[in-house]
């Protein structure tokens, strides 16, 4: 309760303030997350206090997440990992007219993920810290099998097509210097690929270069009047009727595996998106904007987000990017997360959970009015807007690397992103390619030098067993329905 | 409503921004993105700088991450050569990427400025493990490397280098190392807990919060002496010469022309002994591990043979 | 970067779409990618002393399934397989698409590999701004002008604010 006062104090107040704008602002542009944003905030906490620059920190870390849903949503471009999914449903929804219901989902879900999550924390984090020592690198291979399966629900209606986009995505995903060895592959004497190819530059340039190449090549002047906005209709009843399932699953799966060192957001979301889509009672809106499947993976990743900061505060043990920038802000304070930051500086740590249920609810204030706004985004003039997604798409592309290399990647992905468009290949499958592929080798590859290239470690623990029986069920489940009932 | 008006905020924002443009003097390349350590020592020591009042001036700090430093440095190399003020954070993990990548950069044509800090390496094992000792450790990697996997950082890396080491000096193959990099010491601590690692080798820093917590035992550091707070000797007192430092310094554009490269080694002198500085090894718990001008160029070059050769040895460089 | 693997570079010029009922180059582009890949694994150790799986391994099930998938798309594209272009919105898959407007919109993506450096952030902007909007046939154009330059302009001052690291704002006058 300490920590309430803490969060209350109205420069605190502000600081929650500032950070979940900051947050959201620069969520918005693709590829900028909160591990950056804090990053460049960092050289402030040298003139202000620990407590509130923490609470800052944590809202741009809610605020990025908001701010990374509403571009998925309107105009197709996710920025992160983590709201990939969110724009396959959600983009579609909105070109129904519904995109103030998919805003409003996404925010209220962010919102439940976020203040159950940060409950779970406030009470459980430091037995849930201690799954991250639980997990072996088979288990996490595992793992990577189950989200695998979400390659399968979003294949489109060829499964030739999907699995060239599925094995691009694999062939990107390897370029670079190897994890293990560090030998360079498929790097032809490029120095600017010796890095990999960024995931940034490919989420962007396949959903808003290839876009605007595609829609430019087919569009209609005077096309745009007649696009129906069916008003700014808020959530029905039937929205929230069939939102809550997937806010509380995405959460279940989120919070979990953001706790995990190699966990991230984007396994949660994918899986998240997975079991929505088995689970739903209306599966032929899936492709179509189906609204658990914002729900869902909206929920899962700002959970994800909030898991990360269990190990964090409790051992020490950053666990993904964003994390370790935070370990090196307490750093700077002469601090050292861990169980021992409980005792010896109560306010802080208390404060700063505190302040996340304060950041969480002031961002549900803020962005639920402004999904009105946010909405009328798409009112502005198709060559205008289309021209302006473009402009901010070449900012998160120019800002993350400053490299010539990643604008001519952009252009020859974009293109690649229209030729998908034009002969029907569904574009999602490329990036679980590009972002489950690598994890996988690393994982596989490592389990099995540990193990001495015994392939039996890969069953080697129960969970691992477990997981690869639910990836072979999520696959192979609807054929023997099938059989069964014919 | 008109979209227009958006545009209204946009502008205030930017009024409100230009208004804090400031002019920079000197130029500073952190090949390393944004939040890392060698992000944390340029921003820090040229803050210390500014702070100790040796130098004022404006600085322009510009990040380019990715492969051991080697993107950025050969950015440097090409665009910076012969400027006057411009310098770029480096460490000992470019050494060993320059030769893995076959990168273009060549670090006897940069000026060398100053090495700054180090954090040493150290090998742990888990609490409830068989080896209570360095000896017992190297005892079982001499009768089985393969079954006696060990975890650490980036291929090529720091972490490697200190295992390849003390296999020589204890006359197991280097080719028979079962050394697996992890993505981050997050990773390799878990993985030594769990079982799946015999051992796990990181920087001082990222462990010694777990041998704290009970969760790992510490058998020996790279250090030349003990260190406060590390339990445990030297690799060099439990009878193994290996000594492997983890040092970031600061190197000067090529063809720096000599009256500011003079300034510069003079300016990081003056650092190194200042109280601002002392005080920010002390925050970040850095070792001090000065060695400036030419003495580091000459380290710089020590370095580049010893690493390289130890790279050839693990069959890493070919 | 002549030696990208990912551009199928017969798809620049073929933007009559749906309409053309056999795009063996399809087929052709995924072998070409899957070959790059076999290519770049062939010079890789596919083995590893412990792990069994070396650093080439999965190139080459990369570089080899996008073979077998290349010549499996060629299959279908014989017995006459369907490509219907997505919808997307403002865009129905069935009309015909406008090369002219194709083409002005992918200069406005590369227009910034040879200006972002030289010319900096904002008027790189302008002039993607006024490509994308020309090609989606705005009549105002030299609003476009003032619109893209305003965009690109406060973009670079609020996120260089911010701490992005954007280069300068005119940097051929060393601004």
């Amino acid at each position: 309760m300490q920590g309430f006062g803490v969060a209350l104090q109205p420069m605190n107040l502000f600081y929650a303030l500032l950070g979940s704008v900051l947050g959201t602002a620069i969520g918005v542009l693709p590829g900028i997350g909160p591990a950056l944003t804090i990053a460049l905030l960092l050289p402030v906490t040298i003139s202000v206090a620990p407590t509130s620059a923490f609470i800052m920190f944590a809202g741009v870390l809610y605020g990025a997440m908001y701010g990374g849903s509403t571009t998925s949503i309107l105009i197709n471009t996710p920025g992160e990992a983590g709201s990939m999914m969110t724009a396959l449903e959600g983009n579609k929804m909105a070109r129904n007219g519904r995109g103030a219901a998919a805003l409003a989902t996404a925010a209220i879900g962010s919102f439940i993920a976020g203040t159950i999550a940060t409950i779970l924390l406030t009470f459980a984090a430091p037995t849930i810290a201690e799954i991250a020592f639980v997990f072996k690198p088979s288990d996490y291979f595992a793992l990577t099998v189950v989200a695998f399966t979400s390659a399968a629900v979003v294949m489109g209606s060829s499964r030739v097509r999907g699995f060239i986009s599925l094995f691009v995505g694999l062939a990107l995903g390897v370029v670079g210097i190897d994890k293990m060895t560090g030998a360079p592959r498929l790097v032809f004497g490029r120095p600017e690929l010796l890095d990999g190819i960024d995931l940034t530059v490919v989420l962007v340039s396949l959903f808003a270069v290839g876009e605007i190449l595609f829609v430019a090549s087919r569009f209609r002047p005077g096309h745009d009047e007649i696009i129906p906005i069916k008003g700014f209709a808020f959530m029905t009843r039937e929205d929230w009727k069939r939102s809550w399932g997937p806010w509380l699953r995405g959460t279940a799966l989120g919070f979990p595996i953001g706790a995990l060192p190699a966990g991230g957001s984007e396994i949660p979301t994918m899986l998240s998106y997975t079991i929505e889509r088995k689970l739903t009672k209306y599966k032929d809106e899936f492709g179509k904007g189906a609204i658990e499947g914002v729900a869902g993976p909206e929920a899962a990743n700002n959970a994800a987000a909030a898991g990360i900061l269990v190990p964090l505060l409790t051992l020490g043990l950053p666990t993904s990017a964003t994390a370790a920038v935070l370990l090196a802000a307490f750093q700077n304070y002469g601090l050292q997360p861990g169980p021992f930051l409980f005792t010896s500086n109560p306010d802080l740590i208390w404060g700063l959970i505190a302040s996340l249920y304060v950041g969480n609810f002031m961002l549900l204030v803020l962005n639920l009015p402004l999904v009105g706004v946010w909405v009328r985004l798409l009112l502005i003039p198709r060559p205008q807007l289309y021209a302006g997604i473009l402009i901010f798409a070449m900012i998160g592309i120019w800002g993350i690397s400053g490299q010539v290399a990643d604008l001519v990647i952009m252009v020859a992905i974009g293109i690649m992103g229209y030729v998908m468009r034009v002969y029907d290949f569904p574009i999602a499958p490329v990036l679980i390619g590009l972002i489950l592929g690598p994890m996988a080798e690393v994982q596989l590859r490592t389990a099995l030098a540990a193990g001495q290239g015994n392939p039996a470690v890969l069953i080697g623990t129960p969970l691992s067993t477990v997981l690869l029986i639910v990836a072979a069920l999520f696959l192979l489940a609807p054929l023997l329905l099938r059989r069964l009932a014919k | 409503m008109s979209w227009k008006k958006a545009f209204l905020p946009i502008a205030v924002l930017a009024s409100f921004a230009l208004s804090g443009a400031a002019q920079a003097q000197v130029k500073v390349m952190i090949p390393a993105n944004p939040g890392g350590g060698w992000d944390g020592t340029g921003r820090q020591a040229m803050q210390a700088m500014a702070d100790a009042g040796i130098y004022t001036g404006g600085v322009n700090f510009s990040n380019v991450g990715g492969a051991g430093g080697t993107i950025g440095l050969a950015q440097f190399q090409n665009s910076a050569a012969g400027e006057k003020d411009a310098l770029a954070v480096f460490g000992a993990i470019t050494v060993g990427a320059i030769s893995m990548n076959k990168s273009p950069v060549d670090l006897s044509k940069f000026r060398p400025v100053a090495r700054l800090t180090a954090e040493y390496d150290v090998i742990a094992v888990k609490a409830d493990s068989p080896y209570k000792t360095l000896k017992d450790f190297v005892a079982a990697l001499k009768k089985d490397p393969g079954a006696t996997a060990v975890g650490g950082g980036s291929a090529g890396g720091v972490d490697q280098i200190t295992l390849a080491r003390l296999a020589q000096e204890a006359g197991v193959k280097v080719t028979d190392l079962n050394y697996i990099p992890q993505a981050s010491g997050a990773e390799t601590v878990t993985s030594i807990v769990n079982g799946t690692f015999a051992a796990g080798i990181s920087g001082v820093s990222e462990f010694a919060q777990f041998a704290d917590q009970g969760r790992i035992r510490i058998l020996g550091i790279t250090s030349p002496e003990r260190q406060k707070g590390i339990d445990a000797p030297t690799f060099k007192e439990a009878g193994y010469n290996v000594e492997v430092a983890n040092w970031r310094g600061f190197l000067g554009a090529p063809d720096m022309p000599e009256d500011n490269y003079k300034m510069w080694v003079e300016n990081f002198k003056k650092l190194s002994e200042s109280d601002a500085w002392k005080k920010v090894l002390q925050t970040q718990g850095w070792q001090d591990y000065y060695m400036g001008g030419d003495e580091f160029g000459k380290f710089i070059a020590d370095e580049t043979t010893r690493i390289s050769g130890i790279l050839k040895d693990a069959g890493l460089v070919k | 970067m002549s030696n990208n693997p990912e551009i199928p570079l017969e798809g620049t010029g073929s933007g009559d779409g749906g309409a053309a009922p056999r795009p063996w180059w399809l087929g052709g582009a995924v072998i070409a990618l899957g070959c790059v890949c076999l290519y770049g694994s062939a010079q890789l150790p596919q083995g590893a002393r412990y792990a069994a799986i070396g650093p080439g391994m999965f190139v080459t099930v990369a570089g080899g399934g996008l073979v077998v998938l290349g010549i499996a798309l060629l299959v279908q594209i014989a017995r006459g397989e369907k490509f219907e272009p997505q919808d997307a919105e403002d865009a129905s898959g069935h009309e015909k698409a406008n090369p002219v407007a194709l083409v002005t919109a992918l200069a406005a993506a590369i227009v910034p590999i040879f200006t972002m450096k030289p010319l900096g952030l904002p008027i790189t902007a302008m002039l993607s701004f006024v490509l994308v909007a020309r090609a989606f046939q705005s009549e105002k154009m030299w609003l476009d002008f003032v619109y893209g330059a305003l965009l690109g302009a406060a973009s670079w001052l609020l996120f260089t604010r911010l701490g992005l690291q954007l280069g300068g704002f005119l940097p051929i006058a060393a601004i």
